[in-house]
């Protein structure tokens, strides 16, 4: 096949396989990080010993109760998170939207709220520990985040365009936001105290035995979102462009949003609410491989929201802490320095 | 000449609230056809009622003798495309990209671009003249080839109909000219027929086969260019305008 005439140009791709391999690598190299580094340092080679079966218990313990579940659950949680983002950003044309956007997480946070604020309350259960690991705070949270997804959904069929929903999702999210300032302020301390520790987020929370179903659903909603590309494509060029090229814009936009709304229903359950991954990911992957082609972006977002998602956990960990820093702060603090630059150089390679 | 589209007794508007009588026109094959109209006259309104974006009130819409309703949405993709006045914004959205998506339709799950496909693309990339510009980001273009841009969208989705909206709003003379060359070359000789709208006389009188002229609650009234500015049909309709202004040179 030759072009037609001399003055045609074809079409460049981008360098994809280069900077996928890179992206990968980075992901590998975090997550072996992710095993060596913390309170105690185990060295590279006792790592793959830990998980094949080694003498040394203790290694051996932290390594397969502690830190390798955190790892998987981060780089989940950055996989789906950043996708849901994406397909926000999309859905609404706009650059700032992000997975908290239709008041999805402030649905769970007002679940959560509930159970502990209230458990406290009544003087159901007091201990801070145990109520952070219990199994009903996730479900409270799942059960606040999906009410307000299905509230949007049933919602999207009713409004015509899609600022009013937006508008819908940020009532929905001050609603249910004042709510539990309220709840808050009638509670006790201890309450107050985990609630607290809840909204920093963190990637501890899911056991090994919760994990196997966070990974199914993560991956589930994942490539369902994929599955989606075709629409998002056709929805950048504006709705009666994508209407005429056959794609119905009620059914897609209630799809998208299910989609979204379900990986961040299902992170800010057993993760909590954690910011910034799902904003500023999508802008890197649009930034470093230049397109906007989704085919290419959500496998690109996924990647670099794992990459992400690791790197905030190592540093939330750096061996001079005890304990973790809260991650909400760690991935917000290297978050938004990144979609700064992201910006700056965006502004030279569009010129 | 076959017809393509035939509207029957069409009522548009919004509400239940018609913005003119009933319309009954059509559109033959190879036509360029001219919608002229004052802002608010309903143009806009019959573009969307006739590329089944909104509901007709009343009367319907036959496009190759079959209502445009009964048509499955990936059907009608493959019988008219459309060019409109908004345009793409996203900021990474390449000139091959959005032009690609015209064949979406034809395309398969996982939207792989065949051989034939990418040869279609760049063959409507000549035609409007943008070879050059397949891997320019889409908003760094001029209006004159965003226009050229939406219009090789159009080539690539191979419909026997194209709707513009307002095609030459925003577009200096040359961008003018070119377009018109496109236009005619797309109706000479690749047969398409061309719905298209404007506030350009010389667009609507020199360039169109067919003219569609309309008035907020007038009848819509079709003919040739000649016929419509013979009967006077033209000269009433500008003369609301010429009469209203107060041309301070003129006193």
């Amino acid at each position: 096949m030759t072009p037609t005439s001399p003055d045609i140009e074809r079409r460049h791709k981008a360098p994809i396989l280069l900077i996928s391999i890179g992206i990968v690598a980075v992901g590998l190299l975090l997550f072996v990080m992710n095993l060596c580094f913390g309170s105690v340092s185990i060295p590279m080679k006792e790592i793959w010993a830990a998980v094949f079966g080694s003498d040394d218990a203790t290694y051996r313990a932290i390594i397969l109760d502690y830190r390798l579940p955190q790892a998987i659950t981060a780089l989940l949680a950055g996989i789906g998170l950043s996708i849901s983002g994406l397909l926000m950003q999309t859905l609404f044309r706009n650059p700032l939207a992000d997975p908290s956007l239709l008041g999805i997480s402030s649905g769970s946070s007002l679940g959560v709220a509930l159970v502990i604020l209230l458990g406290t309350a009544t003087g159901l259960s007091v201990n801070t520990l145990s109520l952070w690991s219990t199994f009903g705070v996730t479900v409270a949270a799942f059960v606040g985040a999906f009410a307000v997804l299905l509230l949007i959904l049933a919602l999207s069929s009713r409004l015509r365009s899609m600022v009013s929903l937006v508008l819908v999702g940020i009532m929905i999210a001050y609603i249910a936001g004042s709510v539990t300032d309220i709840l808050k302020f009638f509670s006790q301390k201890e309450g107050l105290h985990s609630f607290v520790i809840w909204g920093m987020g963190s990637f501890s929370n899911v056991s090994k035995a919760q994990l196997p179903f966070f990974a199914v659903a993560v991956v589930a909603g994942t490539i369902g979102s994929f599955l989606l590309f075709k629409t998002l494509n056709l929805l950048l060029l504006g709705e009666r462009y994508a209407e005429n090229l056959g794609v119905n814009i009620r059914r897609s936009s209630m799809l998208i949003i299910l989609a979204s709304g379900f990986l961040t229903a299902l992170i800010t359950a057993f993760c909590g609410p954690i910011a910034f991954l799902g904003l500023a990911v999508p802008h890197i992957a649009r930034f470093l491989f230049k397109s906007s082609d989704h085919k290419l972006l959500i496998p690109a977002t996924a990647f670099i929201g794992m990459d992400l998602a690791l790197f905030c956990n190592l540093i939330a960990r750096l061996p001079s802490f005890e304990g973790n820093l809260p991650i909400n702060s760690v991935t917000a603090l290297i978050g938004a320095p990144i979609v700064l630059w992201v910006i700056f150089r965006r502004q030279k390679v569009l010129k | 000449m076959n017809e393509v589209l035939h509207t029957y007794n069409l009522l548009i508007g919004y509400k239940g609230q018609p913005l003119l009588p009933e319309v009954n026109v059509s559109l033959c094959e190879g036509d360029i056809v001219a919608l002229a109209g004052p802002n608010g006259s309903g143009k806009t309104t019959l573009f969307k009622t006739l590329s089944a974006s909104i509901k007709p009130i009343s009367g319907e819409v036959k496009l190759f003798g079959k209502d445009l309703r009964d048509y499955q949405p990936s059907e009608r993709s493959s019988l008219f495309s459309l060019v409109l006045t908004e345009k793409p914004d996203d900021l990474f959205l390449k000139v091959f990209d959005i032009v690609a998506a015209g064949r979406y339709p034809q395309l398969g799950l996982l939207a792989r671009l065949k051989d034939e496909d990418e040869q279609i693309i760049y063959d409507s990339l000549q035609t409007v003249g943008i070879g050059h510009l397949t891997n320019r980001n889409f908003v760094s273009l001029s209006d004159g080839e965003k226009q050229k841009v939406m219009i090789a969208k159009a080539l690539v989705q191979d419909t026997p109909i194209i709707f513009m909206d307002e095609p030459a709003a925003f577009l200096d003379y040359p961008s003018k000219i070119e377009l018109v060359n496109i236009m005619h070359k797309l109706s000479r000789e690749q047969h398409k027929t061309i719905l298209f709208s404007s506030h350009d006389l010389d667009l609507l009188l020199r360039h169109s086969d067919q003219l569609w002229v309309m008035a907020p609650h007038q009848p819509l009234c079709q003919g040739t260019p000649k016929e419509l500015v013979e009967q006077g049909i033209i000269d009433d309709y500008f003369k609301p305008i010429v009469a209203k202004e107060e041309f301070f040179w003129m006193k």
